[in-house]
């Protein structure tokens, strides 16, 4: 950098022809490996070709690098170049003349042979749901170059930098062009049968379960692969209900066994990767559905409505659970499909109501696999992803007399580093918020550059690398783009507070006080973006599995002096992290009912979905005494959704599985054994996990009696 | 409402009427079948189980801080709603002579009592049973009644003339109770567990065996000890069910 090379000007006069420039380029002997597989002769053209072809620069300089580079290479008497390497002394050159944008748009996305070793070799931890192996190592290195494209050319520089700085952070850049999440509905596949664009063969609406259950998981799969991530599924035991007439009890649960595995060992798909998949179950027929036809076996009405398949939908939801509850062969709990149960006013009023609750109860305890989706009073919801839900609005209602219409997207995350708002604003209310404020639109705008790159590869249709979700069976295209929400998350709220208040959120009122405040503002805010964008922004408690791993190592060297006081974690080890979006300090004494009623003071404000975890470590209580705790969730707090998560130890050596995180096995004394316990929303592996996370899993409080440390 | 008392002083921070409190969970789910409930643990004990985990309490209860009552009190009022009862755990809360004055004060608020004890002091579980002031009792039982066994799982000299009254009250008492039986390989062979099992297994009586956990003992001889195999124990727990099972 710093030495301005002299431009050959004789060489470079533009009045010179283009037969003359191959001349000039001819006398070098030089080959060039050039990206189309093939070594080539010397061609300075080239360099010209590229230049006008991909910058807005004049053909005068273009000319003029081309000749500099020519003169650069001659004199090092190399017989071999690459591309790559040409590209990148044109863009040096570009960076000396000040080319600034030129240079941008000539840029060339790639990985340093190094990084592609590293890679190949080593595990990727940003996503514990990643396994390692070469299909997980060509998502890792498409993903990074997805990611850079994303952030040199689908974003403008401001939301790139505030991304790359790690004052925001734009989730699964690296599928930039794919939509956020689904949800969906069986009736699709049930109506349309299996009829994908550019599919080899299409299929008929199944005739029996378990053709209805290939279909399910081969379309999860296509949907995979056009979704960043959780595939939802809205009431998936009411909508097989209509093929369980004639099935035994033995054969519902052979049909419920299927289910599970299939999506629990769909490691097939992208980058090795299972399906991130959510069931929501209801032991009642949801009051949307009672007066709906049902479809049947071949696509075609039974005669009924889904009212009178309640008996059938509720033998599939006891059956699913029995899974759950025997784990899978080793007696691990089955990381997917994540199963969410809807506890609502009228499940109460269900018969059977209490068995099933006991039932799934047995499974949160034993297991751990149960979440517990409160809709209270009216509303009606379908959840999915890590926390995301969907509340249905009266379109969707409408929708509902034809349920295969029912599918709902959210195109993009973009979660916000709270804490660092508040170092900025240095105790001062106006200025936290008028930051806050700032980063909103900017997470705004962000949103509104992804939907219109989402909305110009979907308008290439049915030859467009979209042409799944611009699929039109039932008239509209799958992906609803103008009916997508666009999720605005955050991270650290307990931290912004300590910094800001200098207490945690569990520590006072005036915390808790504060802490809702700026929610409630993020919340309004959001609201008057949406009608001022014609968008939907909701807020989301952001997963952030990676996220409160990332800002909090980018604040600790960029805020080390603020930052390092309020971080949580072990500094010494690496394994710092923020608390996860508006939860309490994982480490604080909160007993269960602290913890469900007073983060569940915050989940009224976060439209998209929130959920209380309850880490149960070893302990392994009695479903009665769940249950009565859940109900009383239900009763007393506005809590959103709970799950209770209990801490394994697999071994790798006998194969068995044991309660609680040791660090040998029960059964052999193995040391070779790997923890299993939820992540963010989903189960994993420990050893599968960031640094960040493993900070927190340290911490986490179990809500044990205390003289045992 | 607690401040009823509180203002009549019954219950002041250190009065002599009140056991030290030296442990507070506000929220457990395992301690009561079925419920949700808080647990005082009450300092001191009379036994030494080798295999104890709760053993600051035992060994030096005046080394963990009171805390006061009122500060129960104010934790406790809130969450009525949300727990079905208390449960008073220790050490040995029998051993305080403070113990029914702080129960009858709970069942006064309203609040369901339930008692851990080790069985030791008959006459307070008696007096406390006349006195219908206990909801639900699980009562430790260490090792079959034969004098050497239970004196090497207690870690000292136990009267089991008590021990076998205080099993007797329980079984007569119609109070909903529960023998826990602690169980580590060192100390109990399958017989003894059966046995003892026998013994206790009435209509009416709950059994609940519980592994030893080998995580900060009492006897430091006693860390890193197994306990039994998961799978061995769940067989001798399946065993011990069905005993109980039979007189259901």
């Amino acid at each position: 950098m710093g030495v301005v090379m002299p431009l050959n000007a004789e060489k470079g006069r533009p009045e010179q022809n283009k037969r003359m420039f191959k001349e000039d380029s001819t006398d070098l002997a030089l080959f060039v490996r050039s990206s189309q597989d093939d070594m080539t002769g010397w061609d300075r053209h080239r360099i010209v070709e590229a230049l006008l072809r991909e910058t807005f620069i004049d053909r005068d300089t273009a000319e003029k690098i081309s000749l500099d580079i020519e003169a650069t290479i001659q004199k090092g008497r190399v017989k071999t170049v690459t591309g790559p390497l040409i590209r990148e002394m044109v863009n040096a050159k570009l960076l000396e003349l000040g080319l600034e944008e030129a240079r941008r748009m000539h840029t060339r996305l790639g990985v340093p042979l190094y990084d592609v070793d590293q890679l190949l070799v080593q595990h990727n931890k940003e996503n514990a749901n990643v396994p390692h192996g070469p299909e997980a190592t060509n998502l890792t290195l498409a993903e990074g170059i997805k990611k850079e494209y994303a952030l040199l050319h689908v974003f403008s520089p401001d939301v790139a930098d505030a991304h790359l700085s790690g004052d925001l952070h734009l989730h699964d850049l690296g599928f930039i062009d794919r939509p956020y999440c689904s949800g969906q509905s069986l009736e699709y596949i049930k109506k349309f049968g299996l009829n994908l664009p550019h599919a080899l063969s299409m299929a008929k609406p199944a005739k029996h379960a378990e053709v209805l259950l290939a279909h399910m998981v081969k379309f999860a799969a296509a949907l995979q692969s056009h979704f960043a991530g959780a595939i939802g599924w809205d009431a998936i035991n009411l909508f097989y209900a209509p093929y369980l007439e004639s099935l035994s009890d033995y054969e519902v649960k052979q049909l419920a066994q299927m289910m599970i595995y299939e999506f629990s060992q769909q490691a097939v798909a992208r980058g090795g990767q299972a399906i991130f998949s959510d069931v929501n179950i209801y032991w009642e027929v949801p009051k949307h559905f009672e007066n709906v036809e049902a479809i049947g076996p071949g696509g075609t009405y039974t005669g009924k409505t889904y009212g009178e398949y309640e008996k059938q939908a509720q033998r599939f939801a006891w059956a699913l659970f029995e899974v759950y509850k025997e784990g899978d062969a080793a007696g691990r709990p089955f990381f997917f499909p994540k199963p969410l149960v809807h506890i609502t006013e009228k499940f109460f009023k269900t018969e059977g109501h209490m068995d099933f609750l006991h039932h799934i109860c047995e499974v949160a305890s034993v297991k751990g696999n149960t979440y517990f989706v409160f809709d209270r009073g009216e509303t009606a919801k379908i959840s999915e992803c890590c926390r995301l839900s969907f509340k249905l609005e009266a379109t969707d209602l409408e929708d509902a007399k034809q349920p295969w219409k029912m599918r709902y997207s959210a195109l993009q995350n973009v979660t916000i580093n709270l804490p660092r708002l508040a170092y900025r604003a240095k105790g001062d209310d106006t200025r936290l918020f008028q930051l806050l404020t700032e980063k909103l639109q900017l997470a705004a705008k962000a949103h509104e550059q992804k939907k219109k790159f989402i909305a110009k590869l979907l308008a290439l249709g049915k030859g467009g690398p979209l042409a799944l979700l611009a699929m039109d069976l039932d008239g509209q295209s799958y992906l609803k783009l103008d009916r997508c929400s666009f999720l605005i998350g955050m991270v650290g709220l307990n931290e912004l507070i300590r910094v800001h208040l200098g207490e945690e959120l569990h520590e006072s009122e005036a915390a808790i006080k504060f802490g809702l405040k700026v929610i409630a503002h993020m919340n309004l805010v959001c609201n008057k973006l949406a009608e001022a964008m014609g968008m939907k922004f909701v807020l989301e408690q952001t997963p952030a599995e990676s996220t409160a791993f990332r800002f909090a190592k980018l604040d600790l060297a960029h805020f080390e002096a603020e930052a390092e006081k309020v971080i949580q974690g072990d500094r010494k080890r690496g394994e710092v992290y923020y608390t996860n979006s508006t939860l309490f300090n994982v480490g604080a004494e909160l007993g269960p009912i602290d913890r469900v009623e007073r983060e569940g003071l915050f989940h009224p404000l976060i439209e998209a979905g929130s959920i209380t975890h309850i880490w149960l470590g070893e302990a392994q209580p009695d479903k009665e005494a769940l249950a009565n705790f859940v109900i009383k969730v239900f009763r007393h707090t506005q809590n959103d959704q709970i799950a209770f998560s209990p801490e394994f130890t697999a071994c790798i050596d006998c194969g068995k599985t044991s309660r609680g995180l040791s660090e040998s096995c029960p059964y052999c004394n193995s040391q070779n054994v790997d923890g299993i316990t939820r992540i963010t929303g989903y189960f994993t592996k420990v050893s599968s996990w960031n640094k960040g996370k493993l900070g927190e899993l340290h911490d986490r409080y179990r809500n044990v009696n205390r003289f045992n440390n | 409402m607690g401040g009823r008392s509180l203002d009549r002083g019954q219950f002041s921070p250190g009065s002599p009427a009140l056991p030290p409190i030296r442990g507070f969970l506000e929220s457990s789910f395992i301690d009561w079948p079925g419920r949700l409930c808080a647990i005082l643990f009450v300092g001191g004990c009379n036994f030494r189980c080798p295999f104890c985990h709760n053993h600051p309490l035992v060994l030096a209860p005046e080394a963990l801080p009171e805390i006061p009552f009122a500060h129960i009190l104010q934790r406790l009022t809130p969450r009525r709603k949300w727990l079905d009862g208390i449960c008073i755990s220790g050490g040995e809360p029998t051993l305080s002579p403070a113990l029914p004055g702080l129960i009858g004060f709970l069942k006064d608020e309203g609040w369901a009592v339930k008692l851990d004890t080790n069985g030791s002091r008959p006459e307070v579980l008696e007096t406390l049973l006349a006195g219908r002031l206990l909801d639900m009792v699980a009562m430790d039982v260490k090792a079959p009644l034969v004098q050497e066994a239970y004196d090497r799982c207690a870690g000292v000299q136990v009267d089991l003339a008590r021990i076998a009254k205080s099993v007797n009250l329980l079984q007569r008492s119609g109070v909903a109770h529960e023998f826990r039986i602690t169980v580590a390989p060192a100390l109990h062979g399958e017989e003894d567990i059966l046995a003892l099992a026998r013994q206790l297994a009435t209509a009416g009586s709950r059994l609940k065996l519980q592994n030893f956990n080998p995580k900060t003992t009492l006897d430091p001889r006693f860390e890193g000890k197994q306990g039994f195999a998961p799978e061995e124990f769940g067989r001798l727990a399946r065993i011990v069910a069905e005993l109980a099972g039979s007189w259901a």
